[in-house]
């Protein structure tokens, strides 16, 4: 369906807006650093190596897919990172000192993250309070009580092989790569929010959502709903990102993800969506997780001391939002 | 044949009445200029039409039959459209997708909001819409609206309108802001809505759209409608006088008298 309406555009018109859509200066960047890396370090390229960045890149991922259908409907979530910390806490806690079962434990941390990401949404929309703020003191009361109820310390986690486990952290190899089913959940996860945000009518009152809230609930768009249940999208899969994260090095921290937040949303924003909402793409969000994960590999792979690694990650971020600004302008121009 | 009629909406906003009575008829097939200065309750007006708030009393009636509108859905559902200037189409979205927000076209419709558009559909009939309305050959309907001008923009939020035989068209300000070319286009665009058989009510504060268009005119000060005539019994002086209230008591006498 789609294909045959691409077919019909002229060849030129085809390329020319393909070379202007964000997602594509977002790519060149990413192949022209995964070159810089490769050159500078010949370890960058080797199967542990792609294999340990394939492990750490669907955690934020994760993340990154809801934040970019949040981001395009013209919110932010600030708590994620908080939340990252906090759900595999609770469920671990109920397990060990509850007495609970692994998968009543989990099931009670998904209902957590949905009541945080439900009172986001109702505060934003119903209150009419900026995301921002929200999420700002969300993530302060989310991270204090992941801190309140461990006292501080972290918890073993789940180890026992079993379905949850393999479900959320099994691995598995393919030749000399040993990848994690994180990494299945992730592409699954993408393709659906691919599909949800460009194919489907949700997709199509998110943007519109996004871009000018006033026309979408003119045309009837139930905008309040859309944005509370991205909300809750986003808050149940930073839980997830969590849990898998937890699970694979066995241990629940309560200061996991902290500022996991801010790397977010640069994922997403570095892919090309608009920080002002309306225009989201997971496409790009899936160039800009790779693009951060190299950075913060080949960073450390090309010897950059251990405490000035947060320099480098955030010069070279704000080098890439101004190599992409620029791209884009060019490509407006031309 | 009428299509719209008010009967003695009210609606205060705490202690401000911001509409004190409002009585009119909309027939079919006609431009009714609603005139005001600000603050004359216009909007208010016009946002109780188009279900933004219910009012405090009073009956609207749509073909004779009495309604009650709580929800924009309510109003366009009813065949009510409102088009306001700034807040009609989403820029980010394809003139396509702006044309079917909130009615998409779907395969699978048990899919409900995760119901795929169906993409060929909604652009073969977003093609078919602009060359119904004349503005095809100008604009292709994959371009995003920002990409558009003032007047385009207008006609597209339009004609989305007259695509769903809306039977009242509400134009909130379609002038502001526009230049002298465009204003043209947009005004000529209102005459073939009419020709077509829609009913327009046009709020605008410029009186010289008002005589190029309209068929009947109706004024309004401090939340009260003070005069109601047909464009060819009056003028512009007149209807100027009547807005800012120079000289009120001769003109309301003679709009009761008729």
């Amino acid at each position: 369906m789609t294909i045959a309406a691409e077919q019909e555009m002229p060849r030129s018109k085809r390329r020319s807006s393909l070379i202007r859509s964000p997602q594509f200066s977002s790519l060149v960047i990413l192949i022209v650093l995964l070159a810089v890396f490769a050159i500078a370090d010949a370890n960058f390229l080797s199967p542990l190596n792609i294999s340990n960045m394939m492990a750490f890149l669907p955690e934020l991922g994760i993340i990154a897919l809801g934040m970019t259908l949040l981001l395009t409907a013209g919110e932010f979530d600030l708590s994620v990172g908080a939340v990252f910390g906090l759900a595999p806490v609770v469920v671990m806690l109920l397990v060990q000192n509850g007495g609970f079962d692994i998968g009543i434990a989990l099931l009670a941390g998904l209902l957590l993250c949905i009541a945080i990401g439900a009172v986001n949404g109702l505060i934003v929309t119903k209150i009419g309070i900026s995301s921002f703020l929200v999420t700002l003191s969300m993530l302060l009361v989310v991270r204090g009580a992941a801190l309140y109820i461990t006292q501080g310390f972290p918890l073993k986690s789940w180890d026992q092989p079993g379905f949850f486990v393999t479900l959320l952290a099994g691995s598995f190899n393919i030749g000399t790569f040993r990848f994690y089913t994180s990494l299945w959940w992730f592409i699954g996860l993408s393709l659906l929010a691919i599909y949800v945000l460009h194919y489907a009518k949700l997709g199509n009152w998110i943007s519109a959502i996004g871009s000018n809230r006033n026309a979408a609930v003119a045309r009837g768009v139930p905008a309040d709903a859309v944005k509370i249940w991205l909300f809750i999208l986003t808050s149940v899969l930073a839980g997830l990102a969590g849990m898998i994260s937890a699970f694979r090095i066995s241990a629940a921290s309560p200061v996991a993800g902290t500022g996991y937040e801010l790397e977010v949303i640069a994922m997403v924003v570095v892919g090309g969506t608009a920080l002002t909402g309306g225009r989201g793409t997971i496409l790009g969000t899936i160039v800009g997780a790779l693009m951060l994960r190299s950075i913060r590999n080949g960073i450390v792979l090309i010897g950059v001391p251990g405490l000035a690694y947060n320099i480098f990650v955030g010069v070279i971020i704000l080098a890439m939002l101004i190599l992409h600004a620029l791209l884009q302008k060019n490509a407006a121009r031309s | 044949m009428e299509v719209l009629r008010l009967h003695n909406l009210q609606k205060s906003f705490g202690s401000v009445r911001a509409l004190k009575s409002a009585s009119f008829t909309l027939n079919e097939g006609e431009v009714v200029a609603l005139l005001g200065d600000n603050g004359a309750g216009k909007s208010t007006l016009i946002k109780a039409i188009s279900g933004v708030f219910p009012v405090d009393r009073g009956d609207i009636y749509v073909r004779g039959q009495k309604v009650s509108i709580r929800s924009t859905r309510d109003a366009m559902d009813l065949g009510i459209e409102t088009i306001h200037q700034d807040t009609s189409l989403a820029p980010d979205l394809s003139i396509a997708r702006n044309l079917f927000l909130g009615r998409e076209p779907v395969n699978l419709k048990w899919l409900g909001v995760f119901a795929p558009l169906d993409l060929a559909k909604l652009r073969d009939a977003a093609a078919a819409l602009l060359k119904r309305v004349g503005i095809s050959k100008k604009l292709d309907a994959d371009a995003l609206v920002s990409t558009l001008s003032g007047g385009e923009r207008q006609s597209i939020a339009i004609s989305r309108a007259m695509q769903f035989a809306a039977k009242v068209i509400i134009l909130d300000e379609p002038t502001n802001n526009l230049g002298v070319e465009e204003t043209h286009g947009v005004l000529r665009f209102v005459k073939e809505v009419r020709a077509a058989g829609h009913s327009v009510l046009l709020i605008t504060h410029n009186i010289h759209h008002v005589f190029q268009v309209a068929d009947r005119i109706i004024v309004m000060r401090r939340g009260e409608i003070v005069a109601e005539q047909t464009v060819a019994d009056t003028d512009l002086l007149t209807v100027e006088s009547i807005i800012t209230g120079a000289d009120m008591s001769a003109l309301l006498k003679e709009t009761r008298a008729k």
